[in-house]
C-alpha cells in the first residue's frame, strides 16, 4: 500500500511520453517503467519499509520462526510520532554537556574498576578478572549495588565510598542537564503545536499585535472567532493575550521565518496588522505579501499621508481608526439620527444588516429581474447591484440579475436567511 | 441646522479634524483648549472664536455658558482630562448635550459615568470596521464611500414639516422611486425617540416632526428634501 503511494508510476509514464512526442523519439513504456520502479526499489530498501516487511513476514505459515519479528510492529509506531523526533531533537541541543558526562563516567568506571583490580586481585575471591572490577564498579557508581562482588579491604572501601558519591553527583546532573533542555523548549513546542492546528484549517486570522485594537477586536465579535492566532513579539503581551484566554504565541511576524511556518500555499490567511506603529506594520505587510499574495491583508495606519504608502506595500484594506472615529464622531454631531442609524448598520445589529448577495452562490436567480425576487415582500431593503467593479444604486425594478452580481441588500437577520434559503434550496 | 453652536473643548489630533469639518458645514464652533501649542495652532488655522482656559477650574467654566450651546463635544488629548472635564460639566450643567471621545476601553466606562450622553469609543469603531471589512467587504468599501463622498450617494435625515405630502402617509404606500431615493428608516415621535429601521417590518405613519433618513444621490436628495418641504398644493 505504501508502496503504491509512495511514487506515482502513470505520471512517469505520460512524462516520458510527452518527452517522447516532444522529441519524436520512440515510446517506450519499458524505459519508463524502470525509472518508476527504482524508484519503488529505493523504497523498499528505507528502513522503514524494511520493518514493515518483517512486520509481516510471520503471517506466511512456513516462516513461523520469524515470529520474533512481529516485536518490529511495535517500531512501525516510530512512524506516527513526532513526539520522539523532538525528544531526540532537544537532546541534540543538549550533546556537549551529555558527552561530556559520558566520558567522565567511562573515566571514572574505568579508573575505579582498574584500582579494584589492582587492590584486591589476590585478597578478594569473586575479583578474577579485569572484567569483574569493571562490572563491579558500574554496578556501584549506578547505585545498583547488586553485591554479589564486595570490597574487602579498606583501600578496596575507600574506592567504592568514593565512585558512590561521584556516581551520585553524576546521575542528578544528568537529570537536570535533560529537564532544563526540555523546558528550554517545552514554550517552543507549545507554539509549534498551535501553529501545526491552525494549518489544518482552510481559513485563518492572523492577528500580529496585541493591544487595545486586537482586544477590541475580540470583544465586538457577534460570533466567537475560531481559527486565529495572535502573534506577539513583546513577551510580556503574550503572557497577557494567554492570561486572557486567546491563542497567541511569541513570534516576531516581521521575520520571514515565521509567516512561513504557517501554510501559505493552501490556506487562505487574512492577516490583521494592529501594532500602533507605522513602520511595523507596513514592514509586516510587505513580508506577508513577499511571501504570497494570496494572504489578505488588513493593516492600521496611523494617519492619511501613510496610506499610499500601505497601498504601495500591497495591503489590501488600510484602516484609519482615527478617521473612523473623527467620522463617527462628525456624523454624531451634525445628524444624530443619522449616526444611530449607522451605528446601528457598523455593528452589525441584527436588525439591520448589510449583506451581499453573491449571486454565482444562487444561480436561481440569474436572468430574474429584482422585482421578481420580491424583497419588499421579505422586508428586505434592496439597495444596490455592483457589477463589474461599478456600483448601480437603486436600479429600475426590471434590472435583470447577471451572473457574478453582488446584490447589496438591508434587513433582518432572519430576512436575509430566509432569502438566502429560499433560493439555495431549488438549484 | 446650520445655525446650531457647538462647544468644542480639545484643539488636538481629533479636535482639529472635527473643527474643520464643522466650520466647512456651517457650524459655530468655539474651541476650547488647555495647551497653549494647540491654542495657537487654532489661531493659526482660523478660529478667531478659541479661548485657552485652565479647564479644571469651575468659575471658568460656568464664564463659557455651556447651556447656551446645542452640544458640548469633550475631545482633549489627555484622556484624565476628558473624563474630569466631562464630570464638571455635568455636575454644573445637568441638562446640556455632551459627547465624548474615548481611546480605551476604560475611559469609555468612565465617561459614561461621568455623565456623558455619548461616547464614542475609538478602538470599539476600528474593531468593527475590521468585522465588517472580513465579513462583508463589498458592502464595508461602499457604505465608506456613502459616507466619506460629499457628492454621490449619501445619507441624508429629513425632518418632516408641517403641510408634507407625506404628512399622514403610512411608509408602505409611498412610492419612493420617482425621486430616487430610499427611505432606511424613521424615528417616529409618536414611538419614542428609537430610531426603527423601514425593515424592522412595521407599517408607520408620517407625522409632522418626524424625521425619516433616505439614502441616494446627492442632488436627488436635495430635491427630495426641497420637495417635501414643498407645501401641499
Amino acid at each position: 500500500m505504501r508502496l503504491w503511494v509512495y511514487s506515482d508510476l502513470s505520471e512517469d509514464i505520460i512524462q516520458e511520453y510527452n518527452d517522447a512526442r516532444y522529441l519524436h523519439r520512440d515510446f517506450s513504456v519499458w524505459d519508463s517503467l524502470k525509472t518508476g520502479l527504482s524508484v519503488k526499489l529505493q523504497y523498499m530498501l528505507t528502513p522503514a519499509a524494511l520493518i514493515d516487511l518483517l512486520a509481516i513476514l510471520p503471517a506466511y505459515r512456513p516462516l513461523r520462526v520469524l515470529r520474533i519479528f512481529v516485536l518490529f510492529r511495535v517500531l512501525k509506531l516510530l512512524r506516527y510520532t513526532k513526539s520522539i523526533k523532538q525528544f531526540l531533537e532537544v537532546l541534540s541541543n543538549k550533546k556537549f554537556e551529555l558527552l561530556t558526562l559520558l566520558f567522565l563516567l567511562v573515566f571514572i568506571v574505568m579508573v575505579a574498576g582498574i584500582a579494584i583490580y589492582v587492590v584486591e586481585e589476590k585478597l578478594n575471591p569473586n575479583i578474577e578478572s579485569l572484567f569483574d572490577a569493571i562490572y563491579w564498579s558500574l554496578v556501584t557508581i549506578s547505585s545498583v549495588g547488586y553485591g554479589d562482588i564486595a570490597p574487602v579491604t579498606d583501600a578496596g572501601r575507600s574506592i567504592s565510598m568514593f565512585i558512590i558519591i561521584s556516581g551520585i553527583a553524576m546521575i542528578s546532573f544528568s537529570t537536570s542537564v535533560i529537564v532544563s533542555a526540555f523546558s528550554e523548549k517545552l514554550s517552543e513546542l507549545k507554539e509549534n503545536r498551535i501553529i501545526e492546528q491552525i494549518n489544518k484549517n482552510k481559513s485563518f486570522l492572523l492577528i500580529c499585535g496585541y493591544g487595545q485594537l486586537s482586544k477590541m477586536f475580540f470583544r465586538q465579535s457577534e460570533t466567537e472567532i475560531l481559527n486565529y492566532i495572535i502573534l506577539e513579539k513583546n513577551p510580556e503581551k503574550v503572557q497577557l493575550a494567554i492570561k486572557d484566554g486567546y491563542r497567541a504565541i511569541h513570534e516576531d511576524a516581521s521575520r520571514y521565518d515565521t509567516l512561513k511556518k504557517f501554510n501559505t500555499d493552501h490556506a487562505d490567511i487574512t492577516m490583521l496588522c494592529l501594532a500602533d506603529n507605522d513602520v511595523e506594520n507596513i514592514y509586516i505587510s510587505l513580508n506577508a505579501k513577499s511571501i504570497s499574495h494570496k494572504i489578505k491583508v488588513i493593516a492600521r495606519a496611523s494617519s492619511p499621508a501613510m496610506v499610499s504608502k500601505f497601498k504601495y506595500a500591497g495591503v489590501d484594506h488600510v484602516l484609519l481608526p482615527n478617521v473612523v472615529a473623527n467620522t463617527m464622531i462628525y456624523t454624531a454631531i451634525t445628524q444624530p439620527t443619522l449616526h444611530k442609524a449607522i451605528h446601528a448598520i457598523l455593528t452589525g445589529k441584527n436588525i439591520a444588516r448589510i449583506d451581499e448577495v453573491h449571486v454565482n452562490y444562487y444561480p436561481i436567480v440569474i436572468g430574474k429581474n429584482i422585482e421578481a425576487l420580491h424583497l419588499k415582500k421579505n422586508k428586505l431593503l434592496f439597495l444596490g447591484i455592483k457589477r463589474e467593479g461599478k456600483f448601480m444604486f437603486n436600479p429600475p425594478l426590471d434590472t435583470s440579475i447577471e451572473d457574478h452580481d453582488i446584490l447589496l441588500v438591508m434587513g433582518r437577520q432572519i430576512s436575509l436567511e430566509y432569502f438566502e434559503m429560499q433560493y439555495a434550496g431549488d438549484v | 441646522m446650520s445655525t446650531e453652536n457647538i462647544l468644542l473643548f480639545g484643539y488636538g489630533n481629533h479636535g482639529r479634524f472635527i473643527a474643520k469639518g464643522l466650520k466647512e458645514d456651517g457650524f459655530r464652533v468655539k474651541i476650547i483648549e488647555a495647551r497653549s501649542d494647540f491654542y495657537t495652532k487654532a489661531k493659526e488655522d482660523g478660529f478667531e472664536d478659541a479661548l485657552q482656559i485652565d479647564v479644571t477650574q469651575d468659575e471658568e467654566l460656568r464664564a463659557l455658558n455651556p447651556d447656551k450651546y446645542t452640544q458640548i463635544v469633550c475631545m482633549m488629548d489627555d484622556e484624565h482630562l476628558n473624563v474630569f472635564l466631562t464630570l464638571s460639566l455635568r455636575s454644573l450643567y445637568a441638562e446640556c448635550y455632551i459627547l465624548s471621545l474615548s481611546d480605551s476601553i476604560n475611559t469609555t466606562k468612565k465617561l459614561k459615568m461621568a455623565g456623558a450622553n455619548k461616547v464614542i469609543d475609538l478602538y470599539e469603531v476600528s474593531a468593527n470596521k475590521i468585522h465588517n471589512i472580513l465579513n462583508r467587504p463589498v458592502a464595508t468599501k461602499l457604505l465608506e464611500k456613502f459616507f466619506t463622498e460629499k457628492d454621490g450617494i449619501s445619507f441624508q435625515e429629513i425632518l418632516i414639516p408641517e403641510d408634507s405630502f407625506l404628512t399622514g402617509m403610512m411608509t408602505d404606500d409611498i412610492d419612493f422611486s420617482p425621486f430616487g431615493v430610499l427611505l432606511l428608516g424613521m424615528i417616529d415621535e409618536e414611538l419614542g425617540h428609537a430610531f426603527i429601521f423601514i425593515t424592522a417590518g412595521i407599517n408607520h405613519k408620517i407625522d409632522v416632526g418626524d424625521t425619516i433618513v433616505c439614502i441616494g444621490d446627492k442632488d436627488k436628495l436635495e430635491a427630495f428634501e426641497e420637495e417635501i418641504k414643498k407645501k401641499e398644493s
